[in-house]
């Protein structure tokens, strides 16, 4: 007996010195291996493990291109042209990081809507759904300087239209302004601290993208145990069934139509000189910029796109917890087209047209979460069985 | 079993067949300019070595005298299929700083900077041409187009003074004057110099300029595609499999 557990215990400490001081592959599989999940467990669960990958992915690739990078104007955009052509695979990296901004962005706008269609911003999963918004908050702004870093011709005005628009804010959004852009006007340094807050906010968006797992799984309710199975390897075929799907439509992106996400005018190099005809901002931030774009003035702009935000943010008391109807899942669907009818306004040169439906879309955007929400998640819960989100 | 082979090879064979067909059919060279100018702008086509090469001829013979190519080392030429020794000799033809331009060299720029340029041409800053194919909607098609849209102006329509006639140029006044005629250059491949000959070689050439890695970017993405097919049938066998047994 005596000599099974001295065995056991040499076995313990011999098998894995390193184990028995950082114990990560306990941790691993704890947290990863045997992490119970639904037995109805859907692809739509696996979005967030795509996220996690595309977020390394744009990690690895930026580093590279980070290291080739000349932050000045009038430089970068050459820098950029050579990373392409004089690197080993610079073109390659390049694509990758430029598909792999669009593909996170797909990603999150899927993940906010199934959200949305689950009603998983519902207790205890505010605070996941808050953080989940604050990630995407974070990415939209990266992923804007990450395009005015590109040094094109729409990159450079789309800036200096954001630092014209920053320097007309008032008190501390002015000052908040100000302060992110290192004053009112474009100068050689711009470019300098865009690149440093591109980094540094994406390392921001690792650490709330933790904070959101954590929070994710905290508020997933408890399993019976003939309703759960463990995450490996139910869950990890699952996931990798859509890691190659998802991989297939990336990689037909980068490889086959790998000038889709930018405008054309954005591969001539910026100068102060010529303006491009018109300054579309990337399609991830075109909703926003169609949302922002029906207040006149910065302030105006500014303001009603937090408060699109702030509707999101106020879901968790907008919804009443009743029973949802087929009518709110068709609501749901509207919901969804109207943003891509905000996201085709904003990414199209603004004309009569575009103004009008801009602010209809926007005026519904507004209304299906201010007044809809309400009324049609307010049928008593009574009859239903309750269904945890 | 059955199923899985279903799964595996049918869109394999769809893969395979798509690329049958999108192949472009190998055309004689004579015929570039009218019916197939640019096989690398189909899904799976690829630069035409010997049109990039009369389209490199055409840029240095004809618009290398007030277009700069700043992005490009004369090194790069080795992807169109001269050797070394042809690179080191073409880079030889040109004049840098008073010394001949070597295969490290950029292609050499015509204006030391953008004021002389623009003092030359009355303020019209002939642009760089580096990724002019990728930053014009149509690519290839609108430089074609431009180089071969010079006509006479309508009756009615005023070209102001410095400018010409242009049907594919937005607003059709350009200051650019028509740049190419037949017989410009000469074709060591005996290919017929027209000027519409030209414009496709030179818009073919302007393509690769901006987008170098067009032809590596296809070959790995074919087969990463079929590669992927190939693992999405596999990762939904092992699925499959796995969750059969609860």
């Amino acid at each position: 007996m005596s000599t099974e557990t001295t065995n056991a215990a040499a076995a313990t400490a011999g098998q894995s010195w390193l184990e028995s001081r950082l114990p990560l592959c306990a941790a691993l599989r704890t947290l990863l291996a045997q992490h119970p999940i639904p037995r109805d467990y859907s692809y739509g669960a696996t979005l967030g493990a795509l996220s996690a990958f595309t977020l390394l992915l744009l990690v690895l690739s930026g580093f590279v291109l980070a290291l080739g990078y000349v932050p000045s104007e009038g430089r970068a955009f050459a820098s950029i042209q050579e990373t392409i052509r004089a690197v080993n695979y610079g073109w390659l990296i390049h694509l990758i990081h430029r598909t792999g901004t669009t593909a996170l962005f797909a990603l999150f706008y899927l993940r906010l809507f199934r959200q949305l269609r689950r009603g998983g911003y519902t207790a205890p999963g505010e605070l996941a759904w808050f953080l989940l918004l604050a990630q995407f908050a974070l990415l939209l702004v990266v992923g804007w300087i990450g395009f005015t870093l590109a040094d094109g011709a729409v990159s450079y005005w789309s800036l200096n239209n954001a630092l014209a628009g920053a320097a007309q804010l008032p008190g501390a959004f002015g000052a908040l302004g100000a302060w992110f852009f290192g004053g009112a006007a474009a100068n050689p340094g711009t470019l300098a601290r865009m690149a440093i807050f591109h980094y540094a906010l994406a390392l921001a968006v690792i650490g709330v993208a933790s904070l959101h797992f954590a929070a994710r799984r905290a508020a997933a309710p408890a399993l019976a145990p003939h309703a759960a199975v463990p995450f490996h390897p139910y869950g990890t075929t699952k996931t990798f069934v859509a890691l190659v799907g998802f991989a297939l439509i990336f990689a037909v992106l980068l490889f086959f139509h790998p000038h889709l996400d930018q405008s054309a005018e954005n591969f001539i190099a910026a100068t102060r000189l010529s303006v491009p005809v018109t300054v579309l901002p990337p399609w991830y931030v075109a909703p926003f910029a169609a949302i922002g774009a029906t207040l006149p003035g910065a302030f105006g702009s500014v303001a009603i796109v937090i408060a699109a935000f702030a509707v999101l943010v106020a879901l968790p008391w907008l919804d009443r917890k009743g029973v949802r109807g087929g009518l709110y899942g068709f609501v749901l669907g509207l919901l969804a087209l109207d943003v891509i009818g905000l996201g085709i306004v904003g990414g199209t040169p603004p004309s009569a047209a575009t103004t009008i439906l801009g602010d209809l879309f926007t005026l519904w955007y507004f209304f299906h979460f201010l007044v809809l929400t309400p009324l049609l998640t307010g049928r008593p819960r009574a009859l239903a069985p309750a269904k945890a989100a | 079993m059955k199923r899985f082979f279903a799964l595996v090879f049918a869109p394999l064979a769809l893969a395979a067949l798509l690329g049958a067909t999108a192949v472009p059919p190998a055309h004689a060279e004579e015929s570039a300019a009218s019916q197939n100018p640019f096989p690398e702008q189909q899904t799976f086509g690829s630069f035409d070595k010997s049109q990039l090469q009369r389209g490199f001829l055409v840029y240095q013979t004809v618009c290398a005298s007030c277009h700069s190519l700043n992005a490009l080392h004369y090194r790069d030429l080795a992807a169109l299929g001269l050797d070394a020794d042809q690179v080191a000799a073409l880079a030889a033809h040109v004049t840098i700083n008073d010394r001949a331009a070597t295969p490290d060299d950029r292609f050499r720029n015509p204006f030391p900077n953008p004021a002389k340029a623009e003092a030359a041409f009355g303020g019209a800053i002939p642009p760089d041409l580096s990724t002019i194919a990728n930053a014009r909607p149509g690519g290839p098609r609108y430089i074609f187009a431009l180089l071969t849209g010079y006509q006479q102006a309508p009756s009615g329509f005023t070209v102001v003074a410095g400018h010409y006639f242009n049907l594919a140029y937005p607003g059709n006044r350009i200051a650019m004057p028509p740049p190419l005629k037949d017989n410009q250059v000469s074709y060591a491949d005996g290919t017929k110099a027209s000027a519409a000959q030209e414009a496709a070689d030179v818009s073919a050439f302007l393509d690769w300029a901006a987008n170098p890695d067009l032809d590596a970017r296809k070959q790995i993405g074919l087969r990463a595609v079929l590669f992927l097919v190939f693992l999405g049938g596999l990762a939904v066998a092992t699925k499959r499999r796995t969750w059969t047994d609860i």
